[in-house]
């Protein structure tokens, strides 16, 4: 499958449903895989396949609330839309809790749960382009020797370059030479730039 | 009713005993006296003349004896010998043939007549001078000093003296006279004496020993002449006079004595006899010395018989007295017997008799008690006899039918009750199980039949037609007992439409808890059928698709209509009212309907259903939404049961079959098993053991299974879990 054309997992036991939807994401251009229960789909899952998860709550065995949760310890996994024919509000509230797209009750309007379908392949892309780009930061980071990433840490708290050399003992021109090679490795334009980019390093992993 | 009691009495009847009358003793007695009679004085020239002897035996013999000699010399042969006879010896004499000629008073010669067959030959001619007379009377004559005695009227209450009460002049003539004059001898005197012999009579009167006496005539006039009274001493009661007759008279007169044959002297002694004597002259020494005049022919002696029946003497003395006397004097030991006998059989006979009225006291009581049995049974019975018609009827009978007892005794009872069945065809008459019980000798017992009344109106009935037999084993017909069931059968209906509803409730309660299963079930199809749908839409609008996607596509959605049409009918059939009439079903298009409705609870409670169904089942009769529901009912219970099961292990299984010639469906889960508290109470209403739910499931499937005569059971399977099964009988001839 390419890497960058999104798939439709549809989770369904039923299997006049699930070929149904399959005709239906078909009937507009999208790429389908079907499982009949959340095994089988945990069993194929590749967390780099971008595209989103249709999964029909009450199922034999694993049930569609039960695969959220186990999902939810992957780095990365479709956006979920639930499809029920039981119309259960405590349910729903708990799937979007969890972080559910959407959560649509049997029979439904096709178009209702294509526009899911749109919103949560865009979410997922979203997502997979944010991931991307801190695992960017991330490799830079990993590029800076020992030095510079302590250059790096000092500035990214405030320090100037004086109290740098100070701190670090080393003379003020060894410091700038340090600072300049750290904006250059990390691509970083300016300050603030650099800055950014190493909250939403701290956001996501933690100190590095 | 009457007929009940007959038919145990029957043939007891007591016929009274004929009384043993001994007749035949006197003839026995008879016929031994003949024979010593036949004994006696037979071939002798000796010819014994008894006379009877009323002045004396010497004077008899010295006046008689020669007549004697003169029959002697004028039979050659023969030796006469004269008898003397007193009035008690003349009767044994003859009797005993001591004599063969008898010289008697007219009345004994009459009563010897009619007795011994004594015949007489010649009359005597009394001498009175030289002038003889035949004929005699009495009379009756007193004192001439009694003055007030005049007329016979005079003499009541006064002493009277005769000669002998057998002495014909001496007495028998003066009775007859006083009787005319109404007076009678024994009774309307001061007192009756017999002086024996003629001239004492005389005597006591002349002496005024009595006030009156009475003797044969001339007895005066011969005592007077000899000179031993006088005439006018006395006075005569009564005087008659006839014509030729001299001596003083007070009765009318009579022929004088006969000469009679003794029945056992020969006739022709008797013919020499005869004409000796009647040759005899009248003055020949033998009949001066007898004081006679000769003999004549003999004279009619009814006079005498007329006196002696007027008197009521013998031979005429009123049978009563005589032969009463004669018999317990002679006949005392027979009579004594006879009369023992006839104790006893009186004592027999009343015996026999109170034996009988107890025995109809005890016949009629049994009646009755029969009758007030049969009376007070709440139930109709009848008799039915071999030709079908009724014999008796108890009052409830015709308190239910209407019909009377006359209406049904004696008639047809099957077309009188039983003609028309319920739909209005007529009931064959050999169809009729009341006569066919009798035919076969079975009892019959019908449960649900119907009977017509008198009004014309049917009634439902349930009876018993039971054959009869006699004492030998015959049979006799058949009694049937019947009841008006209608009453029951409307309480029947009403359960079971009650039943109906109550299971209908739960079905719609238990419906409602699978709602939401079902309602998913449902939404399967019609979310496939929605999506495809709009899928071909957008297919053909593009037209990147060929038609040929589209058409599977359609054939695809058209199959999931139906699969929604067909959840949506199994439902309805089960919230619909059910009709009372059951219907053949195959058992296992039961289970499969059950196991469609089931689904999305199996689906959610993750179990595996197991349909074991046997295709050779064979159909039964029932009523299918209910036995539907039974078996929904136990297939939830199962799935239930089973939540807290490992997923793996859960598995309910559902089999069909034959077994004990019923119809067996089981129902059986993995689950924990019943819990040992509950299992006494398993199928009493309100009892669960659910959280949810009435407690009325299994309550309802065994009153379900219980109205089409199966049974709900349970039994704990070796390998755990429950198993719920139940029965249904199987058709009769299918």
């Amino acid at each position: 499958m390419e890497q960058n054309s999104p798939t439709v997992f549809i989770v369904d036991d039923d299997q006049e449903v699930r070929n149904a939807l399959q005709l239906l994401m078909q009937s507009v251009g999208l790429a389908v895989a079907c499982y009949a229960a959340a095994g089988e789909y945990l069993d194929a899952f590749d967390a780099t396949l971008p595209g989103c998860l249709v999964v029909d709550i009450r199922m034999p065995g694993m049930s569609g609330m039960e695969l959220q949760e186990r999902l939810q310890g992957e780095a990365i996994y479709p956006p979920i839309i639930f499809i029920t024919g039981h119309g259960d509000v405590p349910m729903a509230v708990r799937a979007v809790k969890n972080g559910a797209v959407d959560f649509i009750e049997k029979p439904f309007r096709d178009q209702t749960l294509l526009d899911s379908v749109h919103r949560a392949i865009e979410q997922d892309a979203n997502r997979r382009g944010e991931v991307l780009r801190l695992t960017d930061i991330q490799d830079r980071f990993e590029q800076l020797t020992p030095r510079e990433r302590e250059v790096l840490e000092l500035v990214v708290a405030g320090k100037r370059n004086k109290n740098i050399s100070d701190e670090m003992g080393i003379t003020l021109s060894t410091v700038e030479a340090h600072r300049s090679k750290v904006m250059e490795k990390m691509h970083a334009d300016t300050l603030s730039h650099l800055m950014r980019m190493m909250l939403s390093l701290d956001r996501n992993y933690g100190k590095p | 009713m009457a007929g009940v009691g007959s038919l145990f009495l029957r043939g007891l009847k007591i016929y009274p005993v004929p009384l043993f009358r001994p007749r035949v003793v006197p003839f026995v007695l008879l016929c031994l006296l003949w024979c010593f009679c036949g004994t006696a004085g037979a071939g002798e020239d000796l010819v014994r003349i008894g006379v009877l002897s009323h002045r004396g035996d010497q004077a008899t013999l010295a006046a008689w004896r020669p007549t004697a000699e003169y029959l002697g010399n004028a039979i050659l042969e023969k030796q006469f010998e004269i008898i003397p006879l007193d009035f008690d010896e003349v009767n044994p004499a003859v009797l005993q043939g001591a004599v063969d000629f008898i010289l008697v008073n007219p009345g004994i010669y009459v009563n010897l007549e009619v007795k011994f067959r004594v015949s007489r030959i010649a009359t005597l001619n009394n001498r009175r001078g030289d002038v003889p007379y035949n004929i005699f009377g009495g009379v009756l004559f007193t004192r001439r000093d009694h003055a007030e005695i005049k007329d016979l009227e005079d003499l009541r209450g006064r002493s009277l003296m005769a000669v002998d009460a057998t002495s014909l002049g001496g007495f028998q003539m003066a009775w007859r006279e006083l009787r005319s004059a109404g007076l009678d001898p024994y009774h309307d005197f001061a007192r009756l004496e017999f002086g024996g012999i003629h001239d004492r009579v005389v005597m006591a009167v002349r002496d005024g020993k009595v006030d009156v006496g009475t003797v044969r005539t001339d007895i005066l006039e011969r005592m007077a002449n000899a000179g031993v009274i006088d005439l006018d001493e006395f006075h005569i009661i009564n005087p008659l006079t006839s014509p030729e007759f001299p001596f003083a008279h007070s009765t009318r007169l009579y022929p004088e004595w006969p000469f009679s044959k003794v029945s056992h002297t020969a006739n022709d002694l008797a013919q020499q006899v005869a004409v000796a004597l009647l040759n005899m002259p009248h003055d020949h020494p033998a009949a001066i010395s007898g004081k006679y005049a000769g003999w004549t022919i003999p004279l009619d002696y009814q006079p005498v018989h007329e006196l002696l029946k007027e008197l009521s003497l013998s031979p005429y003395a009123e049978p009563g007295r005589f032969t009463l006397l004669d018999a317990i004097k002679r006949y005392r030991y027979w009579l004594l017997g006879g009369l023992v006998f006839l104790i006893l059989m009186a004592f027999m006979t009343l015996w026999v008799m109170r034996l009988n009225r107890e025995l109809h006291g005890a016949k009629v009581q049994l009646e009755q008690q029969h009758e007030l049995i049969l009376d007070s049974v709440a139930d109709g019975i009848y008799g039915v006899d071999l030709q079908g018609n009724s014999t008796f009827v108890n009052r409830a009978a015709v308190e239910i039918t209407g019909w009377q007892e006359e209406d049904l005794i004696g008639r047809n009872q099957h077309e009188i009750l039983h003609h028309t069945h319920a739909d209005g065809t007529p009931h064959a008459q050999k169809d009729c199980p009341v006569y066919l019980a009798f035919r076969d000798n079975q009892p019959r017992h019908v449960s649900d039949d119907l009977f017509w009344r008198k009004d014309g109106s049917s009634f439902s009935v349930e009876y018993t037609s039971t054959p009869i037999r006699d004492v030998s084993g015959k049979t006799l017909g058949s009694v049937v007992v019947f009841r008006d069931i209608t009453k029951r059968k409307q309480t029947e209906d009403d359960t079971r439409q009650h039943q109906n509803e109550l299971a209908r409730v739960a079905r719609l309660s238990t419906l409602g808890e699978m709602a939401s299963g079902i309602a998913h079930e449902l939404n399967q199809p019609l979310t496939a059928i929605a999506t495809n749908a709009h899928a071909s839409i957008r297919m053909l609008e593009s037209g990147s698709q060929n038609k040929q996607v589209c058409a599977d596509v359609m054939d695809r959605v058209a199959s999931q209509a139906e699969r929604a049409g067909e959840i949506i009918r199994q439902l309805r059939r089960m919230v619909q009212k059910e009709p009372l009439e059951s219907a053949e079903v195959d058992i296992n298009d039961l289970v499969r309907t059950v196991e469609v409705l089931i689904r999305p609870e199996i689906r959610r409670a993750d179990v595996v259903v197991k349909l074991d169904l046997d295709p050779e089942v064979p159909r039964v009769d029932v009523q299918r939404i209910q036995i539907e529901q039974v078996i929904l009912n136990l297939a939830r219970n199962a799935i239930e049961a089973m939540g807290n099961t490992p997923e793996s292990g859960r598995e309910l299984l559902i089999r069909t079959g034959l077994r004990d010639n019923q119809v067996q469906v089981t129902v059986r889960d993995t689950g924990p098993g019943l819990n040992p508290d509950i299992m006494d109470t398993l199928f009493a209403p309100f009892v669960t053991g659910k959280r949810e739910g009435m407690g009325l499931g299994l309550s309802i499937s065994y009153g379900i299974i219980d109205a089409h005569g199966g049974r709900l059971s349970t039994v704990t399977p070796a390998d755990g879990g429950a198993e719920f099964q139940f029965t249904l009988p199987l058709n009769m001839g299918t």
